[in-house]
């Protein structure tokens, strides 16, 4: 009996430790980080989910990363948003792939007591803080580093991101703005979708419509890339191009020779803002309306630090 | 099988009702291994709803694309029929009509558009729907573009959302304020007894069935083959437009992406519920089945903070196994 009697106490101290573990993972805040894209797909992402991760652990708190299997799947985002509050977090810092089509969501979640900072991209929601690059001051930054390196009146062309995302449009709108102050010719504005394979297509046609162009301006890195190809393909040389996000791929671009330039964004640091603001926001503290992760050129001389 | 001799096992008298029901027995194993895994939250209230509002789209264009299949043919053109319904939707409502206009609207686009399937399968005498449709895939989805500009539309009155945003309160029944029942979840299973009527207690369901299984000889038999598939694409695509009409609920916005890949999502529901890509067979409650299958897998894997990568190779394998259970079911049901 007394075996018997031996394992009814370890199990009861088994239970016990258990609880008390268990108890103290509940103390800590969980914050659920919810991300457009896999990491794997694009490095911007790989480097706010790094950002995200090294604060989380630095602040000791509990982070979920969710991302949908592609960028742009809206349905999924909002599909996994929903389960996670209904397993219960203590907030939420989002990048929304499409502000209204997650509006109702955060609204959702608000209402239950789960506060939300929007991150990368400004949602739609009133009163909820925005985390990220002054987007369309970066673009103008782009637009007049291109107006610097070309000659006056030159052509010059704009790929744009997805249209109904506020971050294609403030990039697109910085820099319009940007080349009509320094009196540019800006022949073409299309959508590329953020797609290296489609800005490459795109650039063809515009390419072929307007072949004294001087320099293009995508609105991310990918599209710069394939606006490259696109140019090289025609055999045109001294063509600026300058992208926007700093990605690795870029860095080495500009370092070979082929991009011009680049606008980064300090990704790393959303993540980290995310976290760290999103737990202010759960420990009751406010936070302002707006929250700047920063933006700076990056040419041959600095790619480096990109690489 | 109709007449059970006494020497046969119990094995063999259960058939039919695997037949009939086995599906559902690997929906019931699937939740109670979730409930397992979750206890907490799986079968909480807030989450079976969320189960079920997440679904209520797609449920929409599965029963669609199940008709279709069960006539042998496919659908690819069900998530662009949604997107273009859905952006006619907000053209509309933007525009300030009334709200049972803006309601309509959806449906009967989608209507128009499923009729232009079927009008083009039966008239240009296309070799296989899945042409007809591929071709339409890409054409509603570019005049759904087209018509909004490809920006995302938004803002829509709560009459217009009530389907897919819609509360049920339930406090009368002394429930708590959240324990609502979403609107969308009665209209999943009013939609659903419509069609499992129509689909086997009349006589076009009927002939649906009759030309699925044997069109020759349902053309032989004096049905008009070329009307009932107009009707079923026709069918197709209303449910489109009802999927458009829960999706501008729920998102409270027109947006370009909507819809994107949805077709396979409903291919593989009717799939997965036991419809046969040769047509004649499968049922609407197996497709119901299907949908919740997907449905209870993805917010499961979710819930677990399951790679979104993972559930894609784990929904892949679901269609694969739920369809050799299939042979192996059909292979002892031959067996004498």
């Amino acid at each position: 009996m007394n075996i018997i009697k031996k394992i009814g106490v370890t199990i009861t101290s088994l239970f016990l430790v258990l609880s008390i573990t268990t108890s103290s993972i509940s103390a800590e805040k969980k914050i659920l980080f919810s991300i457009k894209g896999p990491g794997s797909g694009n490095p911007f992402w790989a480097s706010v989910e790094k950002g995200a991760k090294e604060e989380a652990k630095k602040l000791g708190v509990k982070l979920i990363m969710i991302a949908p299997p592609q960028e742009g799947d809206v349905q999924a985002q909002v599909n996994q948003l929903e389960d996670q509050i209904a397993k219960g977090v203590d907030a939420i810092a989002l990048a929304p792939s499409d502000p209204n089509a997650l509006a109702p969501v955060v609204d959702d979640a608000i209402k239950s007591g789960i506060p939300v900072v929007f991150v990368d991209t400004a949602g739609s929601n009133k009163g909820v803080t925005f985390i990220g690059t002054n987007n369309k001051n970066g673009a103008e930054l782009a637009a007049k580093y291109i107006c610097d390196n070309t000659p006056k009146g030159s052509d010059v062309a704009i790929l744009t991101g997805i249209e109904s995302q506020s971050t294609a449009l403030l990039r697109r709108d910085g820099a319009i703005k940007g080349f009509k102050g320094c009196g540019l010719n800006l022949v073409a504005t299309q959508t590329a979708e953020w797609d290296t394979a489609k800005a490459r297509s795109v650039t063809e046609s515009i390419l072929v419509k307007n072949p004294n162009i001087k320099a293009v301006f995508g609105s991310n890195d990918n599209m710069a890339l394939g606006a490259i190809q696109a140019i090289k393909d025609a055999g045109m040389k001294n063509v600026v191009v300058v992208g926007f996000d700093a990605t690795p791929d870029a860095a080495k671009s500009i370092l070979a020779g082929d991009m011009t330039a680049t606008i980064a964004q300090f990704s790393y640091n959303m993540g980290a803002y995310g976290v760290k603001y999103a737990l202010d926001l759960a420990n009751g503290k406010k936070i302002a309306a707006n929250i700047d992760t920063g933006t700076q050129l990056v040419t041959k001389k600095n790619a480096k630090d990109f690489k | 099988m109709d007449n059970p001799k006494k020497d046969q096992s119990l094995f063999l008298k259960l058939i039919p009702y695997l037949d009939r029901y086995g599906i559902l027995i690997l929906l019931l194993l699937m939740i109670l291994a979730l409930h397992i895994m979750q206890p907490d939250v799986f079968l909480s209230w807030r989450n079976v709803t969320n189960v079920f509002k997440q679904i209520s789209w797609q449920s929409m264009l599965a029963l669609g694309v199940f008709m279709v299949i069960v006539t042998a043919g496919i659908d690819l053109s069900v998530g662009s029929i949604m997107m273009l319904s859905l952006m006619v939707l907000a053209i509309v409502a933007k525009a300030g009509m009334p709200w049972y206009i803006v309601v309509l609207v959806p449906m009967l686009a989608g209507l128009l558009c499923g009729m232009f399937n079927g009008l083009g399968i039966t008239l240009l005498r296309m070799p296989h729907p899945f042409i007809m449709t591929l071709g339409t895939l890409y054409i509603f989805r570019g005049a759904g573009n087209l018509i909004s500009g490809g920006v995302p539309i938004s803002g829509f009155t709560d009459e217009v959302r009530y389907l897919g945003h819609g509360r049920i309160d339930l406090t009368w029944l002394g429930l708590e304020e959240s324990q609502y029942l979403p609107v969308s979840l009665v209209l999943i299973a009013i939609v659903y007894f419509i069609f499992w009527v129509f689909m086997n207690h009349t006589r076009i369901g009927k002939w649906i069935y009759a030309i699925g299984g044997n069109p020759n000889a349902a053309r032989a038999s004096g049905i008009n083959v070329n009307k009932i598939l107009v009707i079923v694409y026709s069918l197709c695509g209303l449910l489109s437009g009802i999927g458009a009409l829960i999706l501008a609920g729920r998102a409270d916005s027109g947006y370009p992406n909507a819809g994107l890949n949805a077709e396979l999502d409903a291919i593989a529901a009717c799939i997965i519920g036991g419809a046969s890509f040769f047509g004649g067979r499968g049922t609407v409650l197996g497709v119901f089945a299907g949908v919740m299958i997907m449905g209870i897998l993805r917010n499961g894997l979710n819930l677990m903070d399951v790679s979104a990568f993972w559930q894609q190779v784990l929904i892949g394998a679901i269609i694969i196994i739920a369809v050799y259970i299939d042979v192996l079911r059909k292979d002892f049901g031959t067996r004498k």
